[in-house]
């Protein structure tokens, strides 16, 4: 009879947390959801609301009135507001916001399908790395393999944590591409992997940087525990009483400045995008901002605000699958 | 307290001067010291089409350091009210305060500066301060959120309201005076982070339209990487310079707080 009651009482348990969870995750994406809501209206109310006529602003102060009139026709701008963004949230439900205006007959969308692809890759490749990079840095701080030359990782972690990338990837890349020949050239086409690596290297410093100094406070913090020194007694490594019994501990807040980290990569995939002239969303904004294609850059800045909004929920259930404690 | 901010105290008295006694304007150009490696009549070179790198980089960061500065200074002033009063608020207002301001914080500015610049035909630093400034007030906001919640458990705090002050004497009176000194030690980082912002905007062509800053002299250092890599040198040198004695200025400022205010 107790057995009954305790399975029940079990199994009721296990139902109350995963509709925790299910409804931890529904309020998250909710949230994604007006981010997203919100950064779309931003962009539809600057280019609408703003003094000065969109028209002019594509086709240029010397363009007649009736081009100027037929292009306002054509994107919607002579409807009423209300419901020119009815008619925007639809098309962006849709994913179809009108053809590109610098190469007719394509779909904004389309070209934005094409540059999402290598965008993901490099910061995806970035975020691995940096990470990965991260925590080695970390480890190496705090564990006995450098003995006293643990300070001198410190303090070039943090050094390092203080250069801006926008500084120091073009002179790496001057380094290494011009000077050395060891990586492709800015603008290669041929790149490749080693071209995508490179940049995903670059990218992923600051990164590591950050991801070191907190895993190193993280794990500074655990060093003094007990159950490492159990472990130690017990005759485990130096490697295995950092890596299997102290990283788990300390990796929820590497998994929180990864993700608040976010951000600022993707800028500077922005950034690494123009320097090495690679096609992506980054190249798709700012060639779309320089032509003024008003459908190809709402959608592009669409596009890359999801990927962010979608990063960062990732990052947030990683961290909470890690640290429990961070659950409730 | 003095000689941390002594590296920025020298950044702009350097960039005054080459602004105020040079006699070569940055958007001048003489084609036929293009790409010229550095001179005694050029000290910096000449990067492309012949503008004087030297006088990029004064008006450069001159420019920069105004906007970090007047970006900061406006964040503190917003941010700084608003998250003590969430802070005494408590609940709802509270949550929702440290919520938004982890979503601006953590949002990519240059999404945000790409949105608003498309509309306008020729961005000026007002826009660009005024992207900067939509995401400044965050971190201030929620520094004085910690620090907010902490004081309002003061006793002299509880003794006020027992006293029957109002919120706005309790908060402006007695918590916010107490608060501002930690808080005004983001200003630098603040600061150093909007001239990095708006060096990253300037290299990817968002900047001023003259070309005529710290990002503009990195892109031009770029596009000459093979022919003139001293351009690229002194770009890279000049963005790390000042940004590293806006943040040594504001660790002189923490060292000061911490020593003279008690919380």
């Amino acid at each position: 009879m107790s057995h009954a009651r305790a399975r029940s009482g079990r199994s009721a348990e296990r139902l109350a947390s995963v509709g925790r969870v299910a409804a931890a995750a529904l309020s998250r994406s909710l949230g994604a959801f007006w981010v997203l809501l919100a950064l779309a209206s931003l962009v539809f109310l600057a280019l609408r609301v703003l003094p000065g006529d969109p028209a002019a602003l594509v086709l240029g102060e010397q363009a007649k009135e009736v081009d100027r009139a037929a292009l306002r026709a054509r994107l919607g701008l002579d409807r009423s507001l209300g419901v020119q963004y009815a008619s925007f949230v639809w098309g962006l439900a849709r994913l179809d916001l009108g053809d590109s205006l610098s190469r007719p007959g394509v779909p904004a969308f389309t070209e934005v399908r094409r540059a999402f692809g290598p965008t993901a890759a490099l910061a995806g490749a970035a975020v691995l790395l940096g990470a990965v990079l991260g925590v080695a840095a970390a480890l190496l701080c705090v564990g006995p393999w450098l003995r006293e030359r643990r300070e001198w990782a410190h303090a070039a972690l943090v050094g390092v944590a203080a250069t801006p990338l926008v500084a120091f990837a073009p002179v790496a890349t001057f380094f290494l591409a011009v000077e050395h020949r060891v990586v492709p050239l800015p603008g290669d086409p041929d790149s490749g992997l080693a071209g995508l690596l490179f940049a995903s290297g670059l990218l992923a410093v600051p990164l590591a940087a950050q991801v070191g100094r907190i895993g190193r406070a993280a794990l500074l913090e655990q060093a003094r525990s007990k159950y490492l020194e159990v472990a130690a007694a017990k005759g485990a490594s130096p490697a295995r009483v950092w890596l299997v019994h102290a990283l788990p501990v300390a990796s929820g807040p590497i998994a929180v400045t990864v993700a608040t980290q976010l951000g600022a990569l993707l800028g500077g995939a922005v950034v690494l995008e123009r320097l090495f002239e690679r096609p992506g969303l980054g190249t798709l904004m700012l060639n779309a901002y320089a032509a003024r294609d008003i459908p190809v850059l709402e959608a592009a800045v669409v596009a890359a605000g999801s990927l962010f909004v979608l990063a960062q929920g990732a990052a947030a259930a990683v961290t909470a699958t890690i640290d429990p404690r961070g659950r409730r | 307290m003095l000689l941390p901010l002594l590296p920025a105290c020298t950044v702009v008295v350097f960039a005054a001067a080459v602004v105020l006694l040079g006699h070569r304007s940055p958007t001048r150009l003489t084609l036929y010291s293009s790409w010229a490696p550095p001179s005694p009549s050029r000290p910096f070179g000449s990067g492309d089409a012949g503008v004087d790198v030297l006088a990029i980089v004064g008006y450069g960061t001159l420019r920069a350091i105004g906007l970090a500065l007047s970006v900061a200074i406006s964040g503190f002033l917003i941010g700084a009210p608003l998250g003590t009063a969430a802070a005494l608020r408590g609940g709802f207002v509270e949550r929702w305060t440290l919520r938004s301001a982890d979503l601006v914080q953590s949002f990519p500015t240059f999404l945000l500066a790409l949105a608003a610049l498309s509309a306008v035909r020729t961005p000026s630093r007002w826009h660009m301060g005024l992207v900067f400034a939509i995401g400044a007030w965050a971190p201030f906001a929620r520094l004085a959120l910690v620090q907010g919640r902490a004081i309002a458990a003061a006793p002299f705090v509880e003794a006020t309201r027992a006293l029957g002050g109002s919120f706005a004497r309790v908060l402006f009176r007695h918590v916010l005076p107490n608060v501002l000194g930690p808080v005004a030690v983001q200003m630098g980082s603040v600061a150093a982070g909007v001239v990095l912002g708006e060096t990253a905007l300037g290299f990817v062509g968002l900047g001023p339209p003259d070309g005529v800053s710290l990002g503009g002299l990195l892109e031009q250092g770029t596009a000459g990487m093979l022919r003139a890599p001293h351009v690229l040198v002194a770009g890279a040198l000049a963005v790390m310079v000042v940004s590293g004695s806006l943040q040594m200025a504001s660790e002189g400022v923490r060292r000061w707080v911490s020593g003279h205010v008690r919380v």
